[in-house]
């Protein structure tokens, strides 16, 4: 290699750190437009390559997109927004740990951050982690939201929710629920949501009043009519069930199961032997035509389902029910005051067992006048 | 207690070191602290270059294979054989000295031309390695950077007036500037210097690598931000036990060190060996095989890859394809490098070394499915691995991991993994692969490795034990001849008050008694002169400079300077020296 000696610039240390200072400034402010140029290219591949990964998501491309994003992340590796697309688009596509590796970075940058947390929540609800579901969801519920801030707490809250339900995590369910009834704004789509949600956790109570609310401000609300009729029917109130389903029915409604309901109820009360208000005639008559229909139930379904192991115990059943038809000319007496409840033993043991055969309406009417009997109906 | 200190000990006081004053420096700006104010703007300047390396590399990346290169696109293909033959064409005619290692480069010119860097060089390697990098050719950007840096620094050295020792430097402060600023990591890249380039610490050395290293990093953070290469996954602690994983990930890695090493230490003698027209031709055959490597479904292996790594490091590969991942690794850069395309092996060992390390976690996974280290971290540790086997650079790939990762529960596993690596790519391949290529290349530069596992010879493997009897300076003349009647020596050691040491002959006894001062006591009548004295753990080389001032040098405890070890003549010098080449034979 040759060896070339160049005249010294200055011997002077002072001009030469001045000089080298004024080299550096400019050096600089070349360096700062190169770079902004760059940044400004880079943003603008990202942007066009997020744009073509939400184009493959839109397109059914769920690997495409992923690569897409991931591409994107290349040019704006600390966009958060393509970050949380990327790894919600790897949670779709089953990469969880993945994800979950993209979203807790995600996260440790913004805890706060409501849509970070639901995905983590999703992500962990896709897991079966429910602690881990919780901690998150609550965290996107009482979280910051950059946009629609209500809107997406419920949605996020809803969804832990039916998440709860799924896992049958019914406490947690329901104390969510609970509480988020209380912080419910008065829109009738939400209540409906909640009073379904209670419905279904069995909080018939809880979902009657949720069910009312919407009713006191749209009477003629059908999901609520329905709903309410539903809560009154499984809660035993069939008047107050008649009443709703019947509104609905009069509405034209074509829902074949409030159509059932309505009937039973009307059966339920049409034939309720232990009702008020009537007289001892009239109540041995109703108990003498709970009876038949029971024997009839008995005897249609041990015809249908002859020779099947599940009929074993029907021809018992029938011996049983011949006795009780001999005791039941005693029914006039009143020193037979033990014997309605007898005969009611033996129609709920009757429809109880007979839940081989499908039940009709009237079947349905007498199990639930044979537990619910003595109570208010 | 007197201070223990390394500098020779002469007439009982330490040699103060060397101090040079260049007339042209006076008053507040001495040579030394300009240096160090230079060494500032070397940063600043290295900064600034490697950024624009970097914009350069990735314009030319986007504008010749797109934003996101593709397997089965025609592109892909024949690019990288294209600029290829553009490259060969600027090596072969307008920049010949940039072919070779930036690292080995910077040692020439630390070594044998005064630390001169044609300033042409790093212009040349700027341009021809940005385009090889953004052309696909599986290389890294952090040895051009640290001969970028290098360069900038020569040509600003050789304008100032400074002693030929301080010029020499100038090189290897720039070297880790540029590569402290490739790498976004000034630890690493000042010990990598200090360890493969300039090979001794002292704080006349440290100072300006470190300042340069350092304004280089905040220049590059300046203008690219703070993020490092690299997104590290959360990375977990091991259990003991599962030292052994990585323990086995050093062996791997080890092994596949040296397939790399010995592969571009085969074939680049045999390359460079054909016919000179052939070198037109080679690095664009280099290019054509990369490519059809990226047509075939790898793309990931062209260019330096980091943001595979990345992807590595996020579990977003199966073990499967991070082992051929790795392989094809070897092949592309062993092919890019030995066919003379500009660029480093830095990131390609990083590369082989992530993938590597996620495959051999993988399987360990398979077999021990409680294992909690992740991807991310075996991944992290193999690069270590490979920085450690490959380019044998052990102390820099530990605290590189650390810089990295910004992890310190991960430094067992990385010592482990690291020392098991080294050990076996030092045993298997004695010669590390910086020195392959210098030998190649037909320089003989020092190759530090083997200066670190030299044999040192000490004074205490040389020194006899002392001549009897001691004498001591309150003896009179009288007493000292009948001490020593009986004795075969001719020169003893007199022990003088409160501390030092005098030799006298026994014609010097002999005579002082003839001349009637027997009674004199042995410290007013010897000359007022102590003699130099040796620690037993000085090194023979320091030994050489006292021994032919004096018959015998004292040999003292650093604890007690009145306590005679022994004593070391000219003569046990030379015989130590005589003797161990044969035992080394041996």
């Amino acid at each position: 290699m040759p060896q070339v000696t160049l005249k010294p610039i200055t011997s002077r240390p002072p001009a030469v750190i001045a000089s080298l200072a004024v080299l550096a400034i400019f050096g600089f402010i070349g360096v700062t437009k190169l770079v902004n140029r760059f940044g400004e290219q880079q943003k603008a591949l990202a942007r066009h390559l997020y744009q073509r990964a939400l184009e493959d998501q839109k397109d059914g491309k769920p690997d495409l997109a992923v690569e897409h994003f991931r591409d994107a992340l290349v040019y704006s590796p600390d966009n958060f927004e393509y970050r949380l697309q990327l790894a919600r688009a790897l949670r779709d596509t089953g990469r969880t740990e993945e994800a979950e590796a993209y979203l807790v970075s995600l996260w440790e940058r913004a805890p706060q951050d409501g849509a970070v947390n639901l995905a983590l929540g999703r992500l962990a609800a896709r897991q079966n982690s429910i602690d881990k579901a919780l901690q998150y969801y609550h965290n996107a519920i009482y979280g910051v939201w950059s946009s629609d801030a209500d809107d997406r707490r419920l949605q996020a809250w809803f969804e832990l929710i039916e998440f709860l339900l799924k896992e049958n995590a019914r406490p947690q369910a329901e104390a969510e629920l609970i509480t988020l009834s209380a912080e419910l704004p008065p829109r009738t789509d939400l209540r409906l949501r909640v009073a379904d949600l209670f419905a279904t956790t069995q909080l018939y109570e809880r979902a009657l009043a949720e069910y009312s609310q919407v009713l006191k401000v749209d009477d003629r609300n059908e999901r609520a009519l329905a709903g309410a009729g539903e809560a009154e029917f499984k809660l035993g109130h069939f008047r107050d069930a008649e009443r709703y389903l019947g509104e609905l029915s009069a509405a034209n409604s074509q829902d074949s199961q409030v159509a059932r309901m309505l009937e039973v109820s009307r059966e339920v009360l049409a034939r309720d032997p232990f009702r008020g208000y009537i007289s001892i005639e009239e109540r041995n008559q109703r108990l003498r035509g709970i009876f038949e229909d029971a024997g009839k139930r008995l005897e249609s379904c041990m015809a249908s389902e002859n020779g099947k192991p599940q009929a074993a115990g029907l021809s018992a059943l029938e011996t049983q029910w011949n006795d009780m038809k001999r005791e039941l000319v005693r029914l006039r007496s009143s020193r037979e005051a033990g014997l309605p409840n007898r005969v009611m033993d033996l129609v709920l043991k009757i429809e109880q067992q007979t839940q081989i055969c499908p039940p009709s309406a009237t079947d349905e009417a007498l199990m639930l006048l044979a537990q619910n009997r003595g109570s208010e109906l | 207690m007197s201070q223990v200190t390394d500098a020779p000990v002469l007439h009982g006081k330490s040699v103060p070191p060397e101090v040079v004053k260049i007339p042209h420096f006076s008053g507040a700006f001495r040579e030394e602290r300009f240096f160090l104010v230079l060494s500032v703007f070397i940063g600043i300047f290295a900064g600034m270059a490697v950024v624009c390396f970097r914009l350069f590399i990735e314009w030319t990346r986007i504008g010749l294979l797109g934003p996101a290169p593709e397997p089965h696109t025609l592109r892909v293909l024949f690019i990288p054989a294209l600029i290829g033959l553009v490259v060969s064409v600027l090596v072969i005619h307008v920049f010949p000295q940039v072919r070779g290692s930036g690292v080995n480069q910077t040692k020439s010119a630390l070594y044998i031309f005064n630390g001169f860097i044609p300033f042409r060089t790093a212009i040349g390697k700027f341009i021809t390695a940005a385009l090889a990098i953004g052309g696909g050719h599986s290389l890294g950007p952090e040895d051009p950077s640290l001969q970028i840096g290098a360069g900038l620094a020569s040509a600003l050295g050789r304008r100032m007036n400074f002693s030929r020792e301080k010029l020499r430097l100038f090189a290897p402060i720039g070297a880790a500037a540029g590569l402290a600023a490739a790498f976004n990591a000034p630890i690493s890249a000042v010990l990598f210097v200090i360890e493969e380039v300039i090979g001794r610490w002292s704080v006349g050395v440290m100072g300006p690598v470190v300042l340069s290293a350092i304004s280089s990093v905040v220049v590059v953070r300046w203008f690219l931000g703070s993020q490092p290469i690299f997104r590290i996954p959360p990375v977990t602690s091991a259990r003991p036990t599962e030292l052994i994983a990585y323990g086995v990930l050093g062996i791997v890695g080890g092994v596949a060190a040296i397939i790399f090493a010995q592969a571009i230490g085969f074939l680049r003698p045999k390359l460079r060996g054909l016919p000179k027209w052939t070198q037109y031709l080679q690095s664009s055959a280099a290019g054509l095989c990369i490519g059809l490597i990226g047509y075939l479904g790898a793309p990931q292996v062209m260019g330096a890859g980091y943001e595979y790594m990345d992807q590595a490091m996020h579990d977003q590969f199966t073990w499967k394809v991070l082992a051929i991942l790795a392989g094809l690794k070897i092949i592309a850069t062993t092919l890019s490098f030995v066919s003379g395309t500009p660029g480093g092996m830095f990131a390609p060992a990083l590369f082989v070394g992530a993938m590597l390390g996620g495959a051999v976690g993988g399987v360990e996974r398979i077999f021990y499915p409680h294992l909690t280290g992740t991807t991310g971290t075996y991944a992290l540790v193999g690069m270590g691995v490979l920085f450690a086997g490959f380019l044998r650079a052990p102390l820099t790939s530990v605290f590189m991991v650390l810089e990295v990762s910004g992890n310190y529960s991960i430094i067992v596993p990385v010592m482990l993994a690291n020392s098991i690596a080294y050990v076996i790519s030092r045993s298997l391949q004695p010669v590390p692969i910086f020195d392959v290529l210098t030998r190649q290349d037909g320089l003989d530069l020092p190759s530090l490795e083997e200066q670190r596992e030299e044999m040192v010879l000490r004074v205490e493997d040389a020194m006899r034990p002392p001549p009897t009897p001691i004498l001591e300076a309150g003896e009179t003349v009288g007493q000292a001849n009948q001490s020593i009647q009986h004795s075969p020596a001719t020169v003893f050691l007199v022990r003088l008050s409160p501390s030092g040491w005098a030799s006298v002959t026994l014609d010097l006894l002999k005579r002082l008694e003839s001349e009637g001062k027997s009674e004199m006591t042995l410290g007013s009548a010897l000359p007022n002169q102590s003699l130099p004295y040796l620690h037993p753990d000085f090194q023979l080389e320091l030994a050489l400079r006292y021994v032919y001032q004096t018959p015998v040098v004292p040999v003292v405890s650093r604890a007690d300077f009145r306590k005679l070890e022994g004593v070391i003549t000219s003569e046990d010098v030379l015989n130590k020296y005589r003797v161990v080449p044969r035992e080394e034979e041996d």
